[in-house]
């Protein structure tokens, strides 16, 4: 059970000391804290030190995944029509969900009636595990996937669900997976940033840049915006004037000016370390451009990944980008599939048929091909790969015969795979109608913990000093889903 | 018993509210609509009636009693509302998420025994979410929270005494003593055998003091001139000269506005909706700083002003709103720049109280207790403070100051809470006017339809009476036909016959008046008419301002924090520690009364002049930004777990001088800045010990500390200035100057930006939009990119202190984004209009304040020409020789200004 979703603040180690008797006296307080290294910690979160802040760190306990590609479904998928298997919702066509179901109808639209998956499932690999036809080619992944029936979440509306899918919490400001999988383990190569995100073309998620923001963390640690060709990232590149022999020479001036300026201020930590951040950024320059580049990928890749091939070529590059991304160390990967509002996501208010057939036959390739590729390069154990969207969708209609679903943030599905993951399983359920879940609930707080765990990071020691409070991800909640580790 | 609901009514009642909720679906972010919320209150089930039976039959033999199971006593309403050891049971309207109801459903409880009923649980969702009635009413949730005392040793805790002006220590080293600051400095310094570094010279000075005082650079000629300025006193002069420059107020209204959280957005929602009339708290606060208002009636205004100043009672009598008056009122944008999303049909949302209108008075409160007492007030609001002497109870006694705005049960929407600058009378002429206004443009309005309708209707005549005879009719009949009932002959004839008989209205308002003389006459004459009634029309201007609402506020204690499980009610007052010392004294006022005094009662609390807090946070802010760190590193917590005072006698040395001058904040800065510790140089000692020069940090990144600062390594004792790297504004506001482009205008409306598809934000590339950061539109969700990168804050609530990063996407940008490429461009026009002989000497002195040396001269020439030659190659005569020299000028500037002596502040 889950006691941060009823009280905004809850039981902490620490308030649990204080309820201990330790009253408003403090001394024997602070003893306690200082032993358990929380002024330690406090003094350490805000200090500059002379190593880069992303140089990599080891992790809390050791761990497979050394990487993290999160494959986000921007719009939410429904679960009975892509991983969570409901055979009985063909007995209650037609039927309303009984009235002890009670829920939150999101936006005031149509209630129907109880329809039954749009596409038929099947089994998949040795396992068996039921996935439907819109996902055929990570069908045949099954046995990699562990795949979570019982997730549920905070909010059912969109903007905010996405970012309490990427931060915890469904108001902005606070720092995002990705920033605190940096903030606890640095990146492997300083040339690239430690945190990618790209975007989909048709637009970024409706809450914008607080889905990949570091919050009340340094800069350091927020997303960079990757764009699949071009020039991925913002400010690569100057005007064209600029040539790169032109900024080659200016970035040696810079370098014995600023040496200059630093050999009269021996000591000065922050200016060396700026003075390095040129140098990366200069590699950078041409680093980056050099992993989108995915021309010297072979055609056979290429064709595995759907890339030169509609609809697939867009998630189908994304994917393989990613894939090189986290082969040059890029510590956190998060690809959004659907961008912009509505039926340009997976937000499949009109019909679930049109709109999943639409972005599933987009990603379905990519993703199988990402899982392949990944496993074939001996990735696939150093990288935990995740599947989802910000909740899922109603199990009935939005009106008679209507042909969509609405949101549904009582139950939902995600997957993880590759990464010390157990392969071909499945946790957790909803009812029979597919609506809610009700056994081994697994909460967004449950699946941020376990990411981190998988990484090796313990998410009740990876905290943050802000504002009188240690903050962590999962605030006071959060339990690792160990039966899904293998 | 009553039966679970039936079906019909359910369906009936989610059919009406389905039909009130059309209006907003597109409120993608409603966290909580629900069907039960609209149900009339009769049918409500209730506790007595519906639910304890249910309990009794199932439940109390374990959750009653003495000793009941988990300490949750089942077996009345108000044991329910308060809960066990795991907390509360039930929150209101929430069956989803209390306690009570998720054991029930998953069926965990009763462990033993018959479970209940589907029918018998639907009746404990509906309960809860129904609201959790009783028949008795709240008033049995009535009771006093036992308060945990407060001991002697937490009273004694430094912050919460009143600070008191000790003696200056005694230091050896007097010669070097400016100001009482340096006795306090020294003395600790000595402690630990270091001293202070030597002064330092006057081209750093200057920049220092600029850059702190007002955040852009001094011009070469100031640089000059205060160099060769041999008279004494030199240098006070020039903080006085600072200090009196309106640029001042700029940069200091940004420091304050990060504590208040000013944004121009109102955030939470994914629309984060613009907010036009925020500006005008930002300008208010430019002018205090630049006016020296009095730090204390700086507080009293922002938190009361309203009050202050009597708003209401010259409201109501005066013939106009003087400027104090509307400046007093403007000042209270300060409570309205937390988050407030809140929109009028946010009254249909289930819990939109606890949703959204209590976050706003949370957040209002914490930017209060951070930004002025420099207290972590929110960590007590769902438990008592784990390290600071802050009672639970105190939170809600500090949340009545502002329930008498801020009413979470009759919230009034974020963009209809705003003041109006005039009176009663001129609001209510104005109103009378605009009404009238309103009646005659629309009686106008009506004519001139009537008017062209008449023309119409003659031109339609004219023109079919030019048709052939024999078809005139036809086509009149296929004309007044409307298109879809047209058979096949009239659709013929009237695609033939339209364009000249019947022709659309925009082609209409062209030929009427050209063929009626007549017509264009009236039309004229009535749009003139209409023109005159506008112009009688009254505008106004608008502030978004914090007042009293009408009626008791009342203010319920939240157990666990929680707006959906509401205890006693709790009045205003303050900190319970602090009372002690500085009363705190509010009569409720008179029934009639506009306004509670609630707010006016706390600030004067705040700004007693004995108050612990209040001048110590501020004093320790000011020196903050001149120092690089606070006296009290956590500025925005001064409790136990913030840090502790490096120089605590200083602190509260300052903080009585500050008291003392009548609060001036500028006279602070010139103690501060008059000090031999500030006018220090920022490099090590000489002899401080070996260093290798080249390698300071060596390439394996570990700083090498020297003997020297090995005693002091973060030079906490102040041994030296801190070495300081300039804020996001402070670096573009530089940036333009230095470029030439800089536009000194002040105040008003905010600098629009532009999204790009790649999703950088930037300023709308336009000379009139080269103005202070300040002035730029500051959106949360919408962050300007070159800002954002170098820190400047993304604002959730407040910052009470930036992050300072470093990172390659900030030399990205100096490097190669859009707003510097173009500064590089203008800064080389600038040089080479200025001094195309000497360009590198030129272009040094505007950005760094000096002249180069030689050797470094030359190797900047240098640069120039292998830089111009290369860009020759790529350029074609005739221009070329010129081009290829500006681009090579353009080169160097632009790795000027991304050079660290630009960056940083010595």
């Amino acid at each position: 059970m889950n006691k941060s979703r009823y009280f905004p603040c809850g039981t902490s180690r620490r308030e649990f000391v204080w309820e201990m008797g330790a009253g408003f006296t403090g001394l024997a307080l602070s003893s306690l804290l200082a032993s358990e290294g929380f002024f330690q910690r406090v003094a350490n979160a805000g200090e500059a030190t002379a190593a880069p802040p992303l140089a990599p760190k080891p992790p809390h306990f050791t761990s497979k995944a050394k990487s993290c590609i999160f494959l986000m479904m921007n719009g939410a998928p429904s679960q009975v029509d892509t991983f969570d298997y409901k055979p009985e919702l063909e007995k209650y066509a037609g039927r309303q969900l009984p009235p002890d179901k009670q829920y939150i109808n999101s936006g005031g639209r149509k209630v129907g009636y109880l329809t039954p998956a749009w596409r038929k499932f099947l089994p998949g690999g040795e396992s068996g595990l039921m996935i439907s036809d819109y996902f055929p080619n990570v069908r045949k992944h099954a046995d990699k996937l562990a795949v979570i029936n019982s997730c549920h979440t905070d909010s059912h509306a969109h903007g905010s669900a996405l970012v309490a899918m990427n931060t915890g919490k469904t108001f902005i400001g606070r720092p995002s997976l990705g920033a605190w999988s940096v903030y606890g383990l640095g990146t492997e190569n300083q040339s690239l940033p430690g945190y990618v995100v790209m975007l989909d073309k048709r637009g970024g998620p409706i809450s914008g840049q607080p889905n990949w923001s570091s919050g009340f963390m340094p800069s350091t640690y927020s997303g960079t915006l990757f764009r699949p060709f071009g020039d991925p990232i913002l400010d690569l590149r100057g005007p064209a004037r600029i040539t790169r022999q032109v900024q080659r020479e200016q970035l040696d001036l810079l370098a014995a000016l600023n040496q200059r300026h630093l050999d009269a201020r021996p000591g000065g930590a922050e200016l060396a370390s700026r003075i390095d951040s040129y140098e990366l950024a200069y590699r950078m320059q041409t680093e980056a451009p050099e992993t989108v580049d995915i021309a010297e990928e072979t055609q056979q890749t290429l064709d595995m990944y759907g890339v030169g091939q509609q609809p697939t070529d867009e998630y189908g590059r994304n994917c393989l980008v990613a894939r090189r991304l986290v082969e040059r160390g890029v510590r956190f990967v998060q690809l959004y599939s659907g961008g912009g509002h509505l039926e340009e996501t997976w937000d499949a208010h009109e019909s679930i048929e049109k709109n999943h057939g639409r972005h599933g036959a987009e990603v379905d390739q990519p993703i199988a091909a990402l899982l392949t590729d990944l496993e074939q390069r001996g990735l696939l154990e150093s990288t935990l790969v995740v599947w989802g969207g910000e909740f899922g969708r109603m199990p009935f209609s939005e009106g008679q015969n209507a042909p969509g679903r609405n949101h549904n943030p009582y139950g939902f599905s995600m997957w993880f795979a590759g990464g010390g993951v157990k392969g071909g399983i499945r946790y957790g359920e909803t009812d029979e109608f597919g609506f809610e879940a009700v056994t081994n609930k697994v909460h967004l707080h449950d699946v941020h913990a376990t990411i981190l765990h998988l990484l090796g990071l313990d998410h009740e020691a990876l905290t943050y000093f802000h504002q009188g409070r240690e903050e962590s991800l999962t605030d006071v909640g959060g339990r690792v889903v160990r039966e899904v580790i293998a | 018993m009553r039966k679970s609901e039936p079906r019909k009514a359910r369906n009936t009642r989610k059919k009406n509210i389905r039909a009130s909720l059309s209006c907003i679906s597109c409120l993608s972010w409603l966290l909580l609509l629900s069907v039960g919320s609209l149900a009339a209150a009769e049918d409500k089930p209730t506790f007595e009636s519906h639910v304890l039976p249910i309990l009794k039959a199932k439940c109390l033999s374990c959750h009653s009693g003495e000793q009941p199971k988990a300490g949750l006593d089942l077996s009345t309403r108000r044991s329910v509302m308060l809960g066990g050891k795991s907390g509360g049971a039930v929150r209101r309207a929430a069956a989803e998420s209390s306690l009570l109801w998720e054991r029930i459903a998953a069926g965990e409880m009763p462990p033993k025994g018959t479970k209940l009923t589907a029918e018998e649980k639907g009746i404990i969702r509906a309960w809860i979410n129904d609201g959790a009635v009783g028949e008795g009413g709240d008033d049995d949730l009535a009771h006093g929270a036992a308060g945990r005392e407060i001991g002697e040793e937490a009273r004694g805790f430094w912050s919460f005494k009143t600070p008191l002006r000790s003696t200056l220590p005694t230091v050896d080293a007097t010669q070097l003593v400016r100001n009482p600051i340096d006795t306090f400095i020294l003395h600790k310094l000595a402690a630990s055998q270091l001293t202070l570094s030597p002064e330092a010279d006057r081209r750093t000075l200057i920049r220092r003091a600029y850059f702190d005082l007002l955040g852009i650079p001094p011009a070469p000629e100031a640089v000059d001139e205060f160099c060769a300025d041999g008279r004494p006193a030199a240098y006070e002069r020039l903080i006085d000269q600072l200090l009196a420059s309106p640029a001042y107020g700029e940069r200091w209204a940004r420091h304050w506005l990060d504590v208040a959280g000013y944004a121009d957005s109102a955030g939470i929602l994914s629309e984060d909706r613009f907010l036009p009339l925020a500006y005008r708290y930002r300008d208010y606060v430019i002018r205090a700083f630049n006016n020296d208002k009095p730090y204390d009636r700086f507080l009293l205004e922002q938190i009361a002003g309203d009050e202050l100043v009597d708003y209401w009672q010259h409201y109501e009598n005066d013939d106009a709103l003087s400027d104090e008056i509307i400046e007093a009122i403007t000042a209270t944008g300060y409570l309205r720049c937390a988050p407030d999303s809140s929109r009028p049909d946010f009254s249909t949302i289930k819990n939109a109280d606890s949703q959204y209108f209590y976050p706003t008075i949370n957040d209002t409160m914490q930017i209060v207790a951070t930004s002025v007492m420099g207290i972590t007030l929110q960590c007590a609001r769902c438990h008592d403070h784990m390290f600071d002497p802050i009672p639970q109870e105190d939170f809600y006694r500090v949340q009545a100051i502002f329930m008498g705005a801020f009413r979470p049960t009759s919230w009034v929407p974020q963009m209809e809470r705003r003041l109006t600058t005039l009176s009663k009378s001129q609001f209510e002429f104005a109103t009378q006017r605009n009404k009238e206004v309103e009646e005659n443009v629309k009686k106008l309005a009506a004519d001139a339809t009537a008017l062209r309708e008449k023309y119409k209707q003659r031109r339609f005549a004219g023109q079919l009476a030019k048709l052939p005879e024999e078809i005139r009719e036809a086509v009149r009949i296929a004309l007044l036909t409307s298109a879809d009932k047209r058979d096949e002959a009239q659709r013929t004839l009237a695609e033939q016959h339209a364009p000249s008989v019947q022709p659309d209205d925009k082609q209409l308002d062209e030929l009427l008046p050209k063929e009626y003389p007549d017509y264009q006459e009236s039309r004229t004459k009535l749009n003139d008419q209409i023109a005159a009634e506008q112009a009688r029309r009254h505008y106004y201007d608008e502030i978004r301002a914090v007042y009293d609402l009408p009626g008791e506020a009342s203010t319920p204690f939240l157990r666990r924090g929680d707006a959906l499980t509401p205890g006693h009610a709790v009045g205003p007052g303050t900190l319970t520690v602090l009372e002690q010392e500085i009363p705190f004294q509010w009569q409720p006022p008179p029934a009639e009364a506009k306004t509670s005094g609630r707010r006016l009662a706390f600030a004067r609390w705040l700004t007693d002049s004995r108050h612990p807090l209040t001048a110590r946070v501020m004093v320790n802010r000011l020196w903050r930004h001149h120092f690089g760190e606070g006296i009290v590193s956590t500025p925005g917590d001064f409790g136990r777990a913030g840090s502790a005072p490096s120089h605590p006698e200083l602190l509260d040395w300052l903080a009585v001088e500050l008291v003392d001058s009548g609060w001036s904040i500028k006279h602070l800065h010139r103690m501060v800045l008059n000090s031999a510790t500030y006018r220090q140089s920022s490099g090590l000692n000489k002899g401080s010990g070996p260093i290798d020069a080249k390698h300071p940090m060596g390439r394996s990144g570990q700083l090498d500390l020297t003997p020297f600062s090995s005693r002091d390594p973060e030079n906490r004792l102040l041994s030296r200035q801190r070495l300081r790297r300039l804020e996001a504004e402070a670096i573009r506001d530089s940036v333009l100057s230095v470029a030439g482009t800089l536009r000194s205008q002040m105040y008003g409306t905010t600098i629009g930006l532009h999204v790009w598809p790649d999703g950088e934000v930037t300023v709308h590339d336009s000379l009139d939009h080269y103005r202070r950061s300040i002035y730029l539109q500051y959106l949360r969700l919408r962050p300007v990119t070159m800002l954002n990168v170098f820190d400047q804050p993304v604002i959730e609530i407040n910052c009470t202190v930036r992050s300072r990063s470093t990172v390659s996407t900030q030399a990205l940008t100096l490097l190669n984004s859009k707003m510097m490429t173009a500064a590089a461009d203008a800064f080389a026009g600038r040089v080479l209009s200025e001094d195309a002989e000497d360009a590198a000497t030129q272009a040094v002195r505007l950005a760094f304040g000096r002249v180069p040396a030689p050797d470094e001269l030359q190797s900047l020439n240098e640069f120039l020409d292998s830089q111009q030659q290369l860009h020759a190659k790529s350029l074609v005569e005739p221009a070329a020789l010129d081009e290829a020299r500006r681009r090579a000028v353009a080169d160097l500037c632009h790795m000027l200004l991304s050079a660290n002596e630009f960056l940083y502040v010595d």
